[in-house]
């Protein structure tokens, strides 16, 4: 298997000092469902947000897909962010306008100057766009308006419309706390079920241990920006969580439960 | 903070046995509004003594008012050709100026947003400026154009474009600026360059915002241009004032009763599509 | 499939497509009735431009002995918009009480009274300061009475309107307890739309104070005179002080009001 993302000695201060990451290093493999687990603040949303470069780390280096992160700029950077889709807590679609629209959002990026401006989507996008909707159950929402929905449906479009990139690796930040627990197990099923299918590598942010366990392949353990755990949720033991929690795994599922 | 002293206030209201009054009124009432309208009539008073406006004179003229308006209700039809044509004419000065000014302040619009242009500075500069040209009236705008440009329609146009556009920017770029950052950060992380996130999102999202404001300011771009010709420009303000000025009564009336009709038109037509688009 | 798939819902289409074209044919047809001709109009900015630079820039203080003029009929503006706007809103107060249907004691008569509000506000402040200039003469207590027509008529629809917003339950449930026309009014009105009622008379404010500038142009007096003059007697570039003059006093303005309705709105 090849590796498509790798952390080299990744670090990130913030302006105001905080040390979010400290010499994080790991890398990615196609396919791959990993989760980022820890407490509020141990550094989850900055891995995930330096991969695209919407935060610029201060050492250390990012590689995807044979490019070097930190030096792409203006179009090429737009070229790397295409390959990578991103699923957000609150979802983030442009909710006046249809479901189909907000899906098509997706292959934005991939389309020359003029027609993207003039959002001329070809049949092709759309044709791509409904059987993606299809495949998420959502098909019969095509033109309603994305404010209509309710939660767990506009987490759908927000995995439809990063699909629709055709990306290589899918960043998921927090993509279920939101959600009440049913939606929440229908988006990561969906979510395990779309990557696997397509191959693509999966990050996913979880508060929720419960889940992290289920479905990853991997697990990355987080605490204060130091990575404390790399393995498969089998390897997870008490000591384990433990010491990245802080606190032990009575409690925490107690808390987790209590949270979905 | 206030309610610490409300609390305080109640107690020594019951737990005093004086034959005090007792209040009905809420304790944390806004103290500001009774000190707000004394203070605004302190002022109008004072604005009347410094204006000295010799009432007296006025009053001994209100009957000319009725003289004035008995002959104006007395409709001169004999020039309602040129009365339509200038009306027309105001119509079209201000649908013109609106158009461009849409086109405008979608792009100054986006320029001031803060949110589309992240350069701060720029946004700032490009508001300043937009509010000063907003604070300048109408007219004058016109009457500088007049200046520059000669007589004629462009000048009508172009100065009510100033304005127009002015406040379109700003309208504009607080509608802009009302769509999320996480939104905008969502469809930036799928490559999607800056002006194409603009055009499929943010100009969407504003859409229904943008026709409220045009309607709204169709109203006011009207009564502007109606008044153009007054300081000079042409249209129907020009008929107007030539013929108050030349005692033509009956042709000033009528040309009054189009604007106030098409100016209920309009004003008729907003207040429907507001309904519908609610 | 040869048939194209649609992105947004078909009505919704419809809505986007008529607005375009409605744009485009008053686009077209205003373009063709005015001669306005936007490239002519660029082919002649070079004109436009040496004419600003020249005469216009750099601003000049007028001569110091009109200095003290100038600033002096700043306050006459600012005294005609103050004056004229509370005028109007204490007529516009007792009017509007006649013109709601679910307070005036006379129901009958409230269309009337804002049929009558409809008539006077869709006809501008200036085209009223003409027509009393016409038989007042000119002068300041004219462009008084011109400001305070419209704004009044402005006053009386708003208040109507927040009145009919506002105090539906509060009027029907004093009517029940029988209370009489006085008491309506001091119980339930006032205190629920009292601060909707000045937040639109602060709005009057900030109209006024330009709509005074302009009826001071055409004979009112105050700074809209001063810069009608200036520019008559071809002193563009002290003009251009007197507009920077004008623009600083509305920019304060409406700053002090805006702050003032924050206040009123706590």
């Amino acid at each position: 298997m090849d590796s498509i993302l790798k952390f080299d000695n990744v670090s990130k201060i913030y302006s105001n000092g905080t040390q979010a990451l400290k010499n994080v290093s790991f890398s990615v493999n196609e396919g791959e469902f990993i989760s980022v687990i820890g407490p509020s603040g141990s550094g989850k949303s900055t891995i995930l947000r330096s991969i695209n470069k919407l935060i610029d780390i201060s050492s250390g280096e990012i590689y995807f897909d044979g490019d070097t992160v930190s030096v792409q700029k203006g179009k090429n950077l737009r070229h790397m962010r295409r390959k990578i889709g991103m699923i957000f807590q609150n979802y983030n679609l442009v909710y006046s306008l249809s479901v189909l629209q907000n899906v098509l959002h997706g292959c934005l990026g991939y389309m020359n100057g003029i027609s993207g401006v003039l959002g001329n989507y070809s049949e092709e996008d759309k044709k791509r766009a409904l059987s993606l909707l299809q495949e998420l159950g959502m098909k019969q929402f095509c033109y309603n308006r994305a404010s209509d929905l309710s939660g767990g449906q506009k987490q759908r479009v927000g995995i439809a419309r990063a699909i629709m990139q055709n990306p290589k690796l899918l960043l998921c930040d927090e993509p279920i706390a939101s959600l009440d627990p049913s939606s929440a197990k229908t988006i990561m099923d969906l979510l395990k079920d779309m990557t696997h299918k397509r191959n693509i590598a999966c990050i996913v942010n979880l508060h929720q241990l419960d889940a992290a366990l289920k479905y990853s392949t991997r697990i990355i353990g987080l605490s204060k920006g130091t990575v404390i755990f790399d393995g498969a949720p089998s390897e997870m033991t008490d000591d384990v969580i433990e010491s990245i929690y802080g606190t032990s795994r009575e409690n925490l599922m107690m808390g987790g439960a209590e949270n979905e | 903070m206030e309610n610490t002293l409300t609390n305080s206030d109640i107690y020594t209201d019951s737990g005093n046995l004086s034959p005090r009054k007792i209040t009905v009124g809420c304790k944390d009432k806004n103290k500001f509004i009774p000190r707000f309208m004394i203070g605004v009539l302190l002022l109008a008073v004072v604005s009347l003594v410094y204006l000295n406006i010799d009432w007296l004179k006025i009053a001994g003229r209100i009957p000319q008012i009725g003289t004035v308006f008995f002959k104006l209700a007395h409709f001169d039809f004999g020039n309602i050709g040129l009365i339509g044509s200038a009306i027309l004419e105001t119509v079209s000065i201000a649908v013109l100026s609106l158009l461009y000014s849409l086109v405008l302040g979608i792009v100054f619009g986006m320029l001031a947003a803060r949110n589309i242009t992240k350069i701060k500075w720029f946004s700032v500069a490009t508001q300043s400026f937009f509010t000063f040209l907003r604070a300048v009236p109408t007219p004058i705008w016109v009457l500088l154009m007049l200046v520059c440009l000669g007589m004629g329609p462009e000048a009508g146009v172009a100065g009510l474009c100033v304005h127009t556009t002015a406040f379109f920017t700003k309208s504009f770029a607080q509608s802009f600026e009302s769509i999320s950052d996480e939104t905008l950060e969502a469809l930036e992380v799928t490559g999607t360059g800056r002006l194409s996130v603009f055009t499929n999102a943010v100009i969407p999202a504003a859409f229904s915002q943008i026709i409220a404001w045009t309607g709204m300011r169709l109203e006011t771009n009207f009564s502007e241009c109606a008044i153009l010709g007054m300081v000079g420009a042409g249209g129907v303000g020009f008929v107007i004032s030539r013929n108050l000025q030349n005692y033509q009564y009956g042709t000033a009336g009528l040309a009054i009763l189009f604007v106030f009709i098409i100016a209920y038109l309009i004003e008729r037509l907003f207040v429907a599509i507001k309904k519908k688009i609610q | 499939m040869n048939k194209k798939i649609p992105v947004i819902a078909k009505n919704q289409k419809i809505v986007y497509t008529a607005f375009i074209i409605v744009a485009i044919i008053l686009f077209v047809l205003t373009s063709l009735y005015t001669k306005f001709n936007i490239f002519t109009l660029l082919k002649n900015s070079d004109e436009f431009w040496s004419f600003i630079v020249n005469d216009f820039l750099p601003p000049a203080l007028p001569k110091a002995s009109s200095i003290g003029g100038v600033l002096s009929s700043v306050l006459v503006t600012l005294a005609l918009a103050m004056a004229s706007t509370t005028v109007a809103a204490i007529l516009a107060f007792f009017v509007a009480l006649f013109g709601s249907e679910k307070i005036s004691p006379f129901p009958k008569l409230a269309k009337y009274v804002r049929a009558v509000a409809t008539f006077l506000r869709n006809i501008p402040a200036l085209v009223w300061a003409f027509i009393l200039f016409s038989s007042l003469g000119i002068g300041t207590g004219v462009g008084f009475v011109a400001l305070c027509i419209t704004s009044f008529a402005f006053m009386v629809r708003a208040f109507v309107e927040t009145m009919d917003d506002v105090s539906n339950d509060s009027v029907e449930s004093l009517l029940t307890v029988g209370a009489g026309f006085p008491q309506r009014v001091a119980q339930a009105i006032v205190p629920s739309c009292l601060s909707g009622f000045l937040s639109w008379f602060l709005y009057c404010i900030e109209v006024n104070i330009r709509a005074s500038t302009i009826v001071g142009m055409v004979g009112g007096g105050g700074v809209g005179l001063t810069l009608f003059s200036y520019i008559k007697g071809f002193q563009y570039d002290v003009a251009l002080s007197i507009i920077l003059l004008i623009a600083l006093m509305i920019i304060v303005v409406d700053r002090i009001t805006a702050m003032l309705r924050k206040e009123l709105q706590k």
